[in-house]
């Protein structure tokens, strides 16, 4: 028995026969199925450009309106009620235990994708002092990283996910380069690694900072959307 | 001035820095080897901590969450209220000599500042009870409590409440309240949001006080004991005593009025068990006893409302999909988690619905004039004893229909549902002696 770490509820994990024949200690699963279940995870079928679910592969209406600032995105759940009810409380609320939730999907995810460098969207100062936790790297089990973006100290703002897809749209570029970690990133394949997808204004101008270091490609990884 | 009134005895977090408040506490403290939460007083994990070094709270998190970097600030409770000069009860109705009699016990025990129980039967008006106890206590400019583990009761009572004591000032606090706290004399709120006060109340009214979470949860518990005042002392209104409060009533360690007769004076119905034989297995099959079918049925045809109750939410959807091949239609299914809950149950008391299909959300706390009770499975383990006494007491509340019909569905005769019949004949039998009747 053990306790799932979102609803508290005990539960017995599902042991397989491989599980048995490996000859391993049991994973502990740290949600019970229905909590597991909450979460939507998206299919083959989504946009190439920002990992949205859809009915084809082609690249969507809102992917289009980006025209020449491509991004190649994938995502791993769809930002649905189940998904903002996690968001709410481990982002929000603060509940830093919750990241135990979905360390194991963005492990697979990160061993399926190609990159030299993995960097983390940074949180800003104030956010540090609040919440204690960057939930980005909170979801990393020991993967390297390097905190190559800083957020910009004249950066005050309303915090991104309080605007509208116009006025986030209209951000004018939060990052700069760390410089002391720039020289790293020079001829490397980057990986952004975010939260939530919405409008994809973050990670684009992310990425923008990161092709200014000198990258040879950038490419990003998400949560959700 | 405003802003301090809301530290009067209470232990929250400042949003900004007032100096009156003087130098707080840290809400998450080194005790021994192991740290503790300040709010409510539970143990953090070893694992509960933040990369920046800081500890947090997962019990009370939903609360707003509170660091080893936070600071609770409170202010001894001054008991700052205006009084009155007329009556403070703005209630007209009266108490059945019965009621009248238990209410000036509980009035002479509260004037001897003594902590009691009130055991009144299901319908026995245990609220108008206490209305001029705490008319007493509110003239002598006591801060009062009025709690219950459940929201559903807290929602029904305060504006019950607010029409009694129209001159008191008046607040509800609960989890997804919109409007903001007020300090005032009189709090109606859940048990949770007392985690958030400390030696605030004179009187604490615990209303269905044997209710889950309350009755297994030291943590509620403790929260109780804390918002009290050192000189305060507490109320417990119940119908069904836990194995410990009945023990402390045997015992006298705890000073009890009871009451067993219900306010109209008719006695409570019975509990009738009926045989379904491996109703369960049937129900996997999505069939249902046909004797539960012929009674539903005879019920649809009388034009008689009823409440069917179930053992899991998971056997809602079977349970509604069988009634709708009976061609037994035009109920709705409610549980704990549904949103539109309290509208299905206004459905039912408006008479727009004819039935309800629910679990044991509904045991408590709800009242519809004339309605027939009948339980699917009352072996089931969700049904205790005083689950089971609490819903065959939804029938016959009303004094205009007090002859109500309850039904309980078993595989076989479980202590449980024994020890319930035989709470409801033991109340019956001291119901009698009291002057009640059979409707």
């Amino acid at each position: 028995m053990t306790n799932c770490v979102w609803c508290q509820q005990a539960f017995q994990p599902r042991v397989t026969l491989r599980d048995i024949l490996t000859w391993r200690p049991l994973p502990v699963p740290p949600l019970c199925t229905r909590c597991q279940d909450k979460f939507t995870p998206i299919t083959a079928q989504h946009c190439p450009a920002c990992g949205r679910q859809q009915e084809t592969i082609a690249v969507c209406h809102d992917c289009e309106r980006w025209g020449t600032a491509a991004l190649r995105n994938r995502a791993l759940f769809r930002y649905d009620a189940g998904m903002k009810a996690y968001m709410q409380q481990y982002k929000f609320q603060g509940d830093y235990a919750l990241r135990k939730a979905l360390q194991a999907p963005l492990q697979q995810a990160l061993e399926q994708e190609n990159y030299d460098v993995l960097v983390p969207i940074p949180i800003d100062q104030q956010t540090w002092l609040t919440r204690g936790f960057n939930q980005v790297t909170g979801w990393l089990r020991g993967q390297p990283y390097q905190q190559a973006l800083v957020v910009r100290a004249t950066h005050k703002d309303q915090p991104q996910s309080a605007k509208t897809r116009a006025q986030r749209l209209l951000t004018p570029q939060p990052f700069q380069l760390d410089p002391r970690i720039a020289s790293d990133l020079v001829n490397q394949r980057v990986l952004l690694l975010d939260d939530v997808y919405t409008t994809g204004r973050t990670l684009r101008h992310a990425a923008t900072q990161i092709y200014l270091g000198g990258a040879k490609a950038v490419t990003s990884l998400t949560l959700a959307r | 001035m405003n802003e301090l009134s809301e530290f009067f005895g209470r232990r929250i977090p400042a949003k900004a820095a007032i100096p009156q408040l003087g130098a707080g506490m840290l809400a998450v403290q080194p005790v021994g080897q192991r740290y503790r939460c300040q709010r409510c007083q539970q143990w953090l994990a070893p694992t509960d901590r933040l990369p920046n070094g800081a500890w947090y709270c997962r019990q009370c998190l939903e609360m707003g969450r509170l660091t080893s970097q936070t600071k609770l600030y409170t202010i001894p409770e001054p008991n700052r209220f205006a009084i009155p000069a007329e009556p403070m009860l703005t209630w007209t109705g009266t108490l059945s000599d019965n009621q009248q009699r238990a209410a000036d016990a509980v009035l002479h025990l509260v004037q001897r500042r003594q902590n009691q129980l009130l055991w009144a039967v299901t319908g026995a008006g245990k609220t108008e009870i206490v209305y001029p106890a705490l008319a007493w206590a509110l003239a002598r400019g006591w801060r009062v409590a009025w709690v219950s583990p459940r929201v559903d009761v807290c929602l029904e009572l305060a504006p019950r409440i607010q029409q009694a004591f129209r001159t008191t000032s008046q607040c509800l606090l609960y989890g997804e309240q919109s409007i903001p706290y007020a300090y005032s004399q009189l709090t109606v709120c859940t048990t949770h949001q007392l985690l958030r006060f400390e030696r605030a109340f004179d009187w604490i009214i615990v209303d269905e006080v044997d209710a889950f979470p309350l009755a297994t949860s030291p943590l509620l518990q403790g929260a109780i004991t804390r918002a009290e005042k050192t000189t305060g002392q507490h109320l417990y209104l119940t119908a069904t005593p836990g194995e410990a409060l009945q023990r402390q009533i045997r015992r006298h360690t705890v000073a009890t009025t009871y009451l067993p007769l219900r306010y109209h004076g008719f006695l409570l119905p019975r509990l009738r068990v009926r045989l379904a034989w491996r109703w369960r297995e049937a129900l996997a099959k999505h069939r249902l006893p046909p004797a539960l079918i012929r009674r539903l049925r005879a019920y649809r045809q009388a034009g008689q409302r009823f409440l069917l109750f179930v053992p899991h939410v998971r056997d809602l959807t079977t349970v509604m999909a069988a009634l709708r091949q009976a061609d037994i239609c035009g109920g709705v299914g409610v549980h704990a988690a549904d949103e539109q809950r309290t509208a299905k149950v206004q459905a039912l008391r408006e008479q727009r619905v004819p039935f309800l299909v629910t679990t044991t959300i509904l045991e408590r706390g709800v009242t519809f004039p004339n309605i027939a009770v009948v339980i699917l499975g009352g072996d089931d383990g969700v049904f205790s004893t005083a689950a089971l006494v609490q819903i065959a007491g939804r029938a016959g509340r009303s004094a205009d229909f007090p002859k109500g019909e309850v039904t309980c569905y078993v595989q076989s005769q479980t202590r449980t549902v024994r020890q319930a019949q035989r709470m409801i004949d033991q109340l019956n039998r001291q119901g009698k002696q009291r002057g009640g009747r059979w409707p």
